[in-house]
């Protein structure tokens, strides 16, 4: 750089910063993308609470309900004990999908980010490997530790389930699997509603509370509706054995759950593509 | 170099940039000058390719914004809004904008130390005052060392010594051979920054000119004259050729300079009791110019102090 040194004047090439560079790939915006994720208070918080809540909580619940599991008075199976605090944790992957977005628009980063990078289905997508890489590691991690505690108490009592018994390990890298996807979601609905209160209201309230009302729908296609819906399908996948009998089988859902997310992310990306930023 | 052809920007039924065509020549600093709401920051948006044009086109070294190998390194932009995560230390901000454009990352330190931010680089810009967030603002603008530099209204918030240094910077990028677009609404600053100027009302081109075309032109001068016998002033100025106008118990003279009319007149035996060369304003001529499209004019309350 010459602007400190006293100003001559030369004739510029106007491409003379450009051949030569490689044209801005993929890569990059992940690595960009990447920085701007962990470089903020709030993504690190959001993982603390991940794993505080999904394994600090399954302990929690198993270390208080083992004796009960083990009386045999008990109508739930031990293992659908052993990823109980995930429920919780879910949360936090829709707080840190939706922030990746709406942050964004709150600051009017957006406007920067795709200075640097006016490709916008780049920008997405390396939103969308950088967030759902993190919550499917950090859901997995989570879910084992809250396995490895959570059964420790339960193995007290005789009650223990093996990671090889029927669901268990499908259900430790099911979580990661399944927070990584309903991230996406809310990175989905981030993207369409540019406000985090807006995002998170939409998601929290469709997975917790229009999921579980729609069970009380009226006949088959009540039922039907509520297996559909996006947490009803997704979370299975998560649980060795569900509280739940009605939803449909754990990858069968999941399926169901992935090909609602790619929807939303697919009008998302449209939405983005034209949009003024 | 960038050029504009016939750019338009709708919001609405609201016309915001309307078929402006303009070239931004390289080697200068070109002053982008309106009124607020004329459209200046919607043009820059078009420019980077962060707001699509409802009509024309925009291009920078000949190709679309969004097609560039590399933006950053092509084009440095500062925008209006600061676009700033808060929470964000000014070092990571720069550090991912170098990352995303493969500018190597020894580069941040560089432009940090450049704008004079190094000691604070490791705090969150949240914290940051308006000053340094737009010095923050320049280094993202210098971070790729670009052919083009497009700044949006850059002293806003600055204190004396940051606006001249804003205007020595101007000046070198240009004299570097670089293309400089700055947005204003302050007449006074461009005239000591900007060597072209564009100016701008209700998205509508009203001047595209040099700066010193823009004064002869626009910032009239005359010269005041003064006599106990006006009419026969008049008559032999007149009979020169000068134009003059009879005005308030004066005569307004525009042709020629003071020293030659007092000789004129001194010549013809008649009596002179003034003689001054009233020049108008820069910022009065910018008023003039744009008069009849300001949308956002505060109203002079009656009785108020001219
Ligand atoms: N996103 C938007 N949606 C609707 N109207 C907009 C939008 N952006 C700008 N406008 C309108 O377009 C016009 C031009 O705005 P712009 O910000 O480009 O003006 P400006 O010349 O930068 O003004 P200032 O000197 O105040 O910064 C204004 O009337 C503004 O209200
Ligand atoms: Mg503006």
């Amino acid at each position: 750089m010459t602007v400190t040194t006293t100003s001559r004047t030369v004739t510029l090439d106007p491409n003379r910063n450009v051949p030569g560079v490689r044209r801005q790939g993929f890569p990059d915006a992940v690595r960009a993308e990447w920085i701007k994720f962990w470089s903020v208070r709030s993504t690190t918080w959001s993982t603390v609470m991940l794993f505080v809540l999904g394994a600090g909580l399954t302990v929690l619940v198993c270390a208080t309900s083992a004796e009960w599991l083990a009386s045999g008075k008990a109508d739930e199976s031990p293992a659908s004990f052993v990823t109980w605090g995930m429920m919780f944790a879910q949360i936090t992957a829709v707080v840190l999908g939706a922030l990746i977005a709406t942050s964004e628009y709150g600051t009017g980063m957006i406007r920067a980010t795709l200075a640097a990078t006016p490709r916008r289905g780049t920008v997405l997508a390396a939103k969308a490997l950088v967030l759902s890489s993190t919550l499917f590691v950090a859901g997995t991690v989570t879910a084992f530790a809250g396995y490895l505690g959570g059964n420790w108490f339960l193995d007290d009592h005789g009650v223990g389930v093996a990671l090889t018994d029927d669901g268990v390990l499908r259900s430790m890298v099911g979580s990661g699997l399944y927070l990584a996807v309903l991230g996406l979601f809310a990175l989905g609905v981030g993207v369409l509603v540019r406000h985090t209160a807006a995002a998170l209201s939409i998601v929290l309230a469709l997975v917790f509370v229009v999921g579980t009302m729609v069970f009380l729908l009226p006949g088959a296609w009540g039922e039907w509706i509520g297996k559909l819906m996006p947490g009803n399908a997704g979370s299975g996948v998560a649980t060795p054995v569900s509280f739940n009998p009605d939803l449909l089988e754990p990858w069968v859902g999941f399926a169901v759950f992935s090909g609602e997310v790619a929807a939303v992310l697919l009008v998302a990306y449209l939405v983005f593509r034209r949009r003024d930023a | 170099m960038i050029v504009a052809r016939g750019l338009t920007k709708t919001y609405g039924d609201k016309k915001a940039v309307d078929g402006i065509d303009v070239t931004v020549e390289p080697g200068r600093v070109t002053g982008f000058l309106g009124p607020n709401g004329a459209g200046k920051s919607t043009t820059m948006r078009m420019i980077l390719g962060l707001d699509r044009p409802t009509a024309g086109t925009v291009t920078v070294n000949g190709h679309r914004y969004p097609d560039s190998p590399a933006p950053l390194r092509e084009v440095g932009a500062l925008l209006e809004a600061r676009a700033l995560h808060p929470g964000r230390s000014a070092r990571d901000h720069l550090r991912w904008l170098a990352v995303s454009n493969r500018i190597p990352v020894p580069r941040v330190d560089e432009v940090l130390e450049l704008v004079g931010l190094t000691s604070v680089a490791h705090q969150r810009v949240g914290r940051f005052s308006l000053g340094m967030g737009q010095r923050l603002g320049i280094a993202v603008a210098l971070l790729g060392d670009p052919p083009v530099v497009v700044l949006d209204e850059p002293v806003n918030g600055l204190d004396p010594e940051g606006i001249r240094w804003v205007r020595t910077l101007a000046r070198q990028l240009a004299a570097e051979g670089r293309t400089v677009f700055i947005s204003s609404h302050l007449m006074s600053e461009m005239a000591l920054t900007a060597d072209h100027l564009v100016v701008i009302g209700r998205g509508r081109v009203l001047a595209d000119c040099s700066m010193s075309d823009f004064i002869a032109r626009h910032a009239a001068s005359f010269v005041r004259v003064r006599s106990p016998q006006p009419a026969d002033v008049a008559d032999l100025l007149r009979r020169q050729g000068l134009d003059v106008v009879d005005e308030d118990d004066e005569l307004r003279v525009q042709g020629l300079d003071p020293a030659a009319i007092g000789e004129l007149v001194g010549k013809s035996g008649l009596y002179l009791h003034e003689l001054t060369l009233v020049r108008s304003s820069l910022e009065d001529a910018f008023m003039t110019l744009t008069a009849g499209s300001v949308d956002y004019s505060a109203a002079t309350p009656v009785g108020a102090p001219r």
